[in-house]
């Protein structure tokens, strides 16, 4: 299947692209990687009469460390470039390896980060694991910046606060405490994974404050409260049986529902499993194997 | 190399690798006719609709479009076409059956012209009740796909189907042998269970693709066919065009399994060049090729009467296959399934019965091993289950069941030809010399297929005055390595180093008629034919040589580059010489192959059997219910190795190709629309889901019909894999399955049911 036809523009700055956006509002989609846009313009589920490329943008590139020890992602950082860059290995090496697992390396290659969170396919790894470590993205416009935080840019299923008029330019992962570890698991037997949890835990008490996030359950990533105050402060050993304790409590009334991945009532029991999994992951425990 | 020159290339891996891996290798989509145009389908969007216009006017005015082809312009040709039923219209006239049959067809000066003049085409339905259920499509009041049931003899393969006019029920094949009833009813115990199995995708790399040029009085195709000739056949009859004026040529096919068997898209493309008058390209999207064809989905009810002592008494199979929107090959396939149902078994009292049925799906077709997998699946299932409940151990239970060789799987066929307890014992051997070898997560699962093999084909060889030889045959090379077949046995059976060998791409205006190149047939019957046409020049060549030089013909010998004879060796250009005054000109060798080939013993069928034994161990996530098969043993009694790299590939992708209809694959039906038909949604084995040790065991036993002793293989490798994860979960943690494909889901509840039900 072909897309339809489409004028293609190749701003090569941030101000050339936001004019862009500007003058033709929602007849127009950004393009990075494409590997969202593209299969569903080919499907012809949408169509775009300019599509406007966005990856000679300086402005969109790199990856740099911030002073509070986060990081702050280009958005057209490719997953790929995301897996392998040595500063987020150092800073942030649960995402490192989040981002060298996700679909196939054809994906990782062309993919953005940028793309996947605009796209908001709910069925992906990238934002369960960036809500949990309290991510916030920058959206520009021709009228300016606005920064908020990825939970609040989700709105669900295909759909964010993005304008036709803005671009999503950074994503600011701010700097953990001195000890804090991350973890992020998922499972699926298709392309796209049915469940995913992260895991993030700070020292506080004689353990941790957690937070943890639930992905692909519904439009967008659920944070599991139930389970972040069972374990609050827990030594590690405590807070796992907390969690073992509190898992189906916790998980009983996500919102998701039945798909090609597996019924509601699976997906909910693989949050649980998962949940297990990431919080084990980021003590560094061995994980179980059955 | 000096080795492989003296096995006449026997250990050569491939002569198409290196032009596959180059990009070199001219496949079926890479065909550029000059003046060709592109073609795109229009395709239904309603499952079940009649057709109350279709406005093409505005896609004709958009500049670069030159025709649209609708039912509308088959009035004055034979409109329909099959190969059991004529029941498939070249484009739908009228009606459609189906999301995803042909409306229109666009032929335009590019692929993106034609694709946007899709758009502008208007069609007009008023939908129709549909059924996309084999099952609710038998009951009373369904609706009826097809009213009148054009039955044809003897046209592709032998015999007829015996559909049932009213009902949906386009094949219903019955079998009986003793006394079923009677030793049911004096059986020690009878198991009746039931067991499904899913549509699934052939997912051949490269999508259906043809380029068709028709002229006044001929058609030209180039076609990712697997049977050109019966698509020569068929286009004869839709155009009324003499056979002889059909040309079909078969590049290098990127994979077929059976989905591009028979004939699927070439009436289409050859109908959209004549309203073009242009020649047209059409190449279809892995979606597009998704919706021209599957396997055919089964429900299979099996009730089987044993003994105390665990001796199978009787057994009656069941089979309802969901046959889609048109027959196609579905009856043959029907046929086959309730006969693999069997198994290499003992079973004195046998009823066969197997249903293919209409559906508003996408047709059914031949996938490897027709009807197999869905039986297999079945039968060693549920052998397992009998075992378990007598208490017995499922290897011994089948050891005690099982034919001899030489034993009937039923009384009208070929008695099994190979020897199947060794087999078995000889995988388990292997198995357990793997390291980390688990008996606890293990499976086993046996097969005994019948392959529909006609013996029909033949070859043409061509010894040239330079003592290279040109092989010409129609067989397709699809991947499979044919060719490189072909190329040894000829280089074998004339004495002449395997690098002089070419075969050519098939083309029916130069290559003799075959069959077509499935059911695991062309190394057996083209081999043979080959092998025959071989014989023939060397004949001639030692007949020449007797009489130029003296001597009897069995004085002189064929051998590298010429013939050698009691004063030495003389080059074939000096024969030819010697013969013709000039030092030019061919021996031409003609190789035939019909059921009277072999004084006759080609005429019983099956040729051979195609026989399968899986040994395979599992892991289990039972938190998730993931199931990886981790080490598998796959073992065929193929007679002799032709090639081994070939025989191994062969065996390797018919497992992993059934590791998909075991753990992932089904095309899911919502509301008469096909949900998952992508790539994105619907998920074939990845590198990474491979088993981690693989093992193939070719046995050799030598005495198979083909060259050397050959059997056909390619097929086998598919069937047991699901029911040998089937047995080993049931094994391991007393989960039973009995629908595929085994997702991580089903796993998960299945173990929650074992562990209420304080299994294992």
């Amino acid at each position: 299947m072909l897309p339809a036809r489409f004028e293609l523009h190749r701003p090569d700055s941030l101000a050339t692209a936001l004019a862009l956006l500007d003058e033709y509002g929602e007849d127009a989609s950004p393009y990075a990687g494409g590997t969202e846009l593209l299969i569903a313009m080919k499907a012809r589920v949408v169509r775009f009469a300019h599509i406007i490329d966005i990856k000679r943008i300086a402005e969109l590139r790199g990856i740099v460390a911030r002073d509070d020890g986060g990081l702050s992602i280009g958005a057209l950082c490719s997953h790929h470039e995301l897996a392998n860059d040595p500063i987020v290995r150092k800073h942030a090496p649960a995402y490192a390896r989040l981002s060298a697992n996700i679909a196939n390396i054809r994906v990782r290659v062309a993919g953005t980060l940028g793309g996947n969170l605009c796209f908001a396919e709910p069925h992906a790894d990238p934002p369960a694991l960036l809500c949990a470590l309290g991510a916030e993205v920058c959206l520009a416009g021709s009228r300016g910046m606005r920064k908020l935080p990825l939970q609040d840019f989700i709105l669900g299923e295909l759909s964010t606060v993005r304008t036709d008029q803005e671009l999503l330019v950074r994503i600011e992962v701010p700097g953990q405490p001195e000890g804090a570890r991350a973890a992020y698991r998922a499972f699926g037997h298709l392309e796209r994974p049915a469940a995913g949890v992260a895991a993030v835990a700070k020292p506080e008490g004689k353990g941790y404050a957690w937070r943890f996030f639930a992905g692909s359950m519904c439009g967008r990533p659920t944070a599991l409260t139930l389970l972040e105050d069972a374990m609050a402060g827990q030594p590690p050993a405590e807070a796992l049986e907390s969690l073992e304790r509190t898992a189906q409590a916790a998980v009983e009334h996500i919102e998701t529902y039945d798909d090609l991945r597996g019924s509601a009532d699976y997906k909910r029991h693989l949050v649980t499993v998962l949940a297990l999994r990431s919080a084990r992951a980021a003590l560094g425990l061995e994980e179980r194997v059955a | 190399m000096d080795s492989a020159k003296h096995l006449h290339g026997r250990t050569e891996i491939r002569a198409d690798y290196l032009d596959k891996v180059t990009g070199e290798a001219k496949f079926a989509s890479d065909i550029v006719v000059p003046g060709m145009l592109h073609g795109r389908i229009l395709r239904s969007t309603l499952p079940h609709a009649r057709i109350l216009a279709i406005d093409t006017s505005a896609a004709l005015a958009m500049p670069g479009v030159v025709a649209v082809l609708t039912g509308a312009d088959l009035a004055g040709i034979n409109a329909h076409w099959g190969l059991y039923l004529r029941d498939r219209p070249v484009i739908a006239i009228d009606r459609v059956r189906y999301v995803g049959e042909p409306v229109a067809a666009v032929a335009a000066v590019d692929e993106f012209t034609a694709e946007e003049a899709l758009d502008a085409i208007q069609v007009d339905y008023e939908s129709l009740p549909f059924v996309t259920d084999a099952e609710e499509a038998m009951a009373p009041g369904a609706p009826i796909l097809h009213e009148d049931m054009n039955k044809l003899k003897d046209f592709y393969f032998k015999g007829e189907t015996k559909a049932v006019p009213g009902t949906n029920i386009f094949q219903h094949y019955q079998y009986e042998n003793g006394d079923v009833d009677k030793a049911f009813a004096g059986a020690h115990r009878v198991f009746e269970d039931s067991f499904t199995f899913p549509m699934v995708f052939h997912y051949a790399m490269e999508p259906h693709v043809v380029v068709a040029d028709f002229r006044e009085d001929s058609i030209a195709l180039w076609s990712c066919a697997q049977s050109p000739t019966a698509v020569q056949k068929v286009l004869s009859q839709l155009f009324e065009i003499p056979l002889a004026k059909i040309r079909v040529v078969t590049p290098f096919v990127g994979g077929g399994f059976g989905g591009k068997a028979s004939v699927k898209i070439d009436p289409l493309v050859a109908a959209l060049s004549r309203k073009a008058a242009r020649p047209v390209r059409v190449c279809l999207s892995i979606t597009e090729s998704m919706l021209t064809c599957r396997r055919l989905s089964a429900h299979v009810n099996l009730k089987t009467a044993v003994s105390e002592q665990g001796e199978l008494l009787a057994k009656s199979v069941r089979v309802v296959m969901n046959g889609g929107a048109y027959a196609d090959t579905g009856p043959a396939v029907a046929i086959k399934s309730a006969i693999r149902a069997i198994g290499p078994y003992r079973i004195p009292n046998l009823r066969l019965e197997s249903m293919a049925v209409y559906t508003n799906t996408v047709p059914g077709a031949a996938f490897r091993s027709i009807g197999g997998p869905q039986a297999v699946w079945a039968t060693e299932s549920q052998m397992d289950m009998i075992a378990e409940a007598l208490h017995i151990d499922p290897v011994a239970f089948r050891l005690a069941n099982m034919l001899d060789k030489g034993g009937l799987v039923r009384p009208d066929l070929r008695p099994l030809d190979v020897d199947m307890p060794e087999m078995l014992k000889s995988a388990l051997r292997l198995m357990d010399a793997e390291a980390g070898s688990n008996a606890r997560a293990r499976g086993v699962a046996v097969a005994a297929t019948d392959p529909g093999v006609l013996p029909v084909g033949g070859a043409i060889v061509r010894l040239k005055a330079d003592a290279s030889v040109l092989v010409l045959a129609n067989t397709v090379e699809i991947g499979q390595g044919t060719h490189g077949v072909l190329r040894s046995v000829a280089a074998r059976a004339l004495s002449q180093p395997i690098e002089r060998i070419s075969v050519p791409a098939p083309d029916t205006d130069v290559s003799p008629y075959d069959w077509g190149t499935g059911a695991s047939r062309s190394s057996v019957v083209i081999g043979l034919a080959v092998e025959e046409a071989c014989a023939d020049i060397a004949r001639q060549v030692r007949e020449l040589a007797a009489d130029l030089y003296g001597g009897e013909p069995e004085a002189f010998l064929l051998a590298d580059g010429g013939v050698v004879g009691p004063n030495g060796m003389v080059s074939i250009r000096e024969l030819l010489h010697a013969l013709n005054g000039v030092d030019s000109g061919e021996f031409i060798g003609i190789g035939r192959i019909t059921p009277r080939s072999k004084q006759g013993a080609f005429a019983r069928a099956p040729l051979f059997w195609e026989t399968a034994v899986g040994v395979g161990e599992i892991e289990v996530d039972v938190d998730t219910g993931e199931v990886r098969l981790e080490r598998y043993v796959s073992a065929a009694d193929v007679g002799h190795v032709l090639n081994r790299k070939a025989a191994e590939g062969q065996d390797e992708g018919a497992a992993v190709q059934g590791l998909g209809h075991s753990l992932y694959e089904e095309l899911v039906y919502e509301d008469g629309q096909p949900i998952n038909a992508s790539m994105i949604d619907y998920h074939v084995p990845a590198m990474d889901e491979a088993p981690h040790q693989f093992v193939t065991l070719l046995v050799e036993s030598g005495d198979g019909p083909g060259p050397e002793g050959a059997r056909g293989m390619g097929e086998g490798g598919i069937l047991p894999v699901a029911p040998v994860i089937a047995n080993a979960l049931a094994r391991r943690y007393g989960a039973r399955i009995r629908d595929l494909p085994m997702t991580p889901e089903k796993v998960w509840r299945a173990l929650n049911d074992a562990k209420k039900k304080g299994g294992k």
